[in-house]
């Protein structure tokens, strides 16, 4: 393939990677009242907007709940099961990985449909709890493969020596193990905050009046007001991810784990 | 019997694998003891069933007269210098050698970490990370996180075969030296038979799971009691005795090259400093043989006579 060829793809690939992101910007700093492309002069008015929308600073507030506290539960879950994956000879293990793994398989809207019909429905669990399950689950899956991935270049014998010096099974864990893997467990932290964060499908079933993700809140505010303040909070939530992802690449090489 | 440790009747297995059967052994306080035998013998086996990390299925481990069969490997008092060093990479030097102590809660730790890091002549580096350092240093780090726990028995797993031939003259002297100043009990894994004689004031030669032969280097070198023994030591040609019971046994250096009732042919000569070695092919199969490198060079495809004199040769018991 030519130089022309290649420089074309790459161009091609960047902008639809890109662009989008760039137009929501620009719209963002539009001065008008109505969403559009290109931006009717500039102004940061729908940026302040964005901090004074009540129902933005709510569904903002559950988001950061569900993206911490969700994934903190899912790495709770997924550090021993990584742990004990890579130790035993699990029976099963296979299978183990491939249940764990669904929720990544599984088309969202699915997962977020068969949650409300027949976990909410019948149980008459508060959705605010079907919330935090659904994110837990939805990043047990990331939490389970970066971890075994740092896992992997851990040797027994370094736990065994602990042991030999006076741990048990547990302290050499502690003492051993998870400051040897702290940067896949950092990693796997990231990833499912973001993923958590940025969760349309599961939550779309799992909103309701006075409980809200931010990414289905600002579905909502769209059908109502078609104005830029919507663009102006996915730019600030992308800026948000974007940040972290930076963040974590430059402190730990985070895809060294990803 | 007066033995510091004692293996009785020991089985150990790996799920449905036995990996060691019925081994008894007993080992006297302050020996030195290597375990010697090929991969798969069931030496590292049993060194992992000394330090508690391996549940024996069934027979007793003894230390010091206290049952430590059932016992978590942090009360046995015992320690264990990894083949791979096992050092903890996210400690430093001091940390890992402290790392034992600091658990026990021990008093003096400053003091006996500086100690424990001059023993092994590391007292200069104590923050730096193992992974600074070079292997002979990562292997002394390991030695000195053991020593400075005051164990009852010290185990090393092949502890000079990671170490080039200078650091392992080292290594061997510095463990000799260790071993006379305080006294300790060793048991070291091995698959090398010089490192074996070098070392250990016994040697275990163990074979598929059991003891083949044990005795001083001095005993399992000169006499060999099994053709496998023979083998393991040296013996390069073994033959079936005249008697058809049990067989003979001779080392290179035994075989007289050049006359004799015997007619080879020259398959292979290396030089090997004060000697050359030759391979022949003969009728009894393949035969090793040394001559000084005065004697006249021979030739690959050469035929020559040669002698396998009787009363040179060692008497073995299995012929296998």
């Amino acid at each position: 393939m030519n130089k022309l060829a290649i420089w074309s793809i790459l161009g091609v690939t960047l902008t639809f990677l890109i662009g989008p992101f760039l137009i929501i910007v620009a719209a963002a700093l539009s001065a008008g009242d109505s969403l559009a492309f290109p931006p009717q002069g500039l102004s940061l008015k729908w940026f302040v907007k964005v901090f004074e929308v009540d129902s933005f600073r709510a569904s903002f507030g559950v988001s950061m709940f569900l993206a911490v506290f969700g994934t903190l539960t899912a790495l709770f879950l997924g550090i021993p099961a990584s742990y004990g994956l890579a130790r035993y000879k699990v029976p099963g293990a296979e299978a183990i990985l491939l249940i764990v793994s669904s929720p990544i398989i599984v088309p969202g809207i699915i997962v977020g449909l068969a949650l409300l019909r027949y976990l909410v429905i019948p149980t008459g669990v508060g959705i605010g709890l079907a919330l935090f399950l659904a994110h837990t689950a939805l990043v047990l899956p990331y939490a389970v493969r970066v971890v075994s991935a740092s896992m992997e270049n851990l040797r027994v014998d370094m736990e065994e020596a602990a042991l030999l010096l006076g741990c048990t099974r547990l302290t050499a864990f502690i003492r051993i193990v998870l400051p040897n893997i702290r940067g896949g467990v950092l990693a796997a932290f990231i990833l499912g905050f973001v993923t958590s964060f940025n969760q349309v499908p599961v939550s779309l079933f799992l909103s309701g009046p006075g409980l809200r993700t931010l990414p289905i809140d600002m579905i909502a505010y769209m059908e109502i007001n078609y104005d830029p303040s919507v663009a102006a909070l996915s730019a600030l939530s992308a800026a948000l991810s974007i940040a972290i992802i930076f963040a974590a690449e430059k402190f730990l090489g985070f895809s060294r784990y990803v | 019997m007066s033995d510091f440790v004692t293996l009785d009747h020991l089985t150990l297995t790996y799920g449905k694998t036995v990996a060691v059967s019925d081994l008894s052994l007993g080992i006297a306080k302050g020996e030195l003891i290597a375990l010697l035998g090929p991969s798969g013998c069931g030496k590292t086996t049993t060194m992992r069933a000394i330090a508690g990390l391996l549940t024996p299925k069934s027979g007793t481990i003894t230390i010091d007269g206290r049952d430590v069969t059932r016992l978590a490997p942090a009360k046995r008092e015992v320690g264990l210098v990894f083949q791979s060093y096992a050092l903890f990479p996210h400690l430093s030097v001091y940390d890992n050698v402290a790392f034992g102590l600091r658990l026990r809660g021990e008093p003096h730790l400053d003091t006996k970490v500086r100690a424990g890091l001059t023993t092994v002549g590391l007292g200069d580096f104590p923050n730096r990370q193992p992974s600074d350092l070079s292997g002979g240093q990562q292997q002394r780090v390991a030695l000195a996180r053991s020593l400075v726990m005051e164990p009852k028995v010290l185990l090393l797993d092949e502890p000079l075969s990671n170490l080039d031939a200078r650091l392992r003259l080292e290594m061997r002297m510095e463990l000799q030296r260790v071993q006379r100043e305080t006294g300790i009990t060793m048991v070291f894994v091995t698959h090398d038979q010089t490192e074996a004689m070098a070392l250990a004031d016994r040697i275990v030669l163990m074979r598929n799971g059991a003891i083949e032969q044990i005795g001083t280097p001095e005993q399992i070198y000169a006499a060999p009691k099994t053709a496998f023994a023979a083998d393991f030591v040296g013996f390069e040609t073994i033959l079936p005795a005249g008697d058809g019971i049990g067989g003979l046994a001779w080392r290179p250096s035994a075989v007289v090259l050049g006359r004799g009732p015997h007619t080879g042919t020259i398959r292979g000569v290396s030089f090997a400093g004060e000697r050359r070695e030759y391979v022949l092919d003969t009728p009894l199969g393949l035969v090793k043989v040394d001559t000084p490198v005065a004697e006249p060079l021979r030739r690959i495809g050469q035929s020559v006579q040669f002698d396998l004199p009787e009363e040179r040769a060692v008497r073995v018991d299995a012929f296998t």
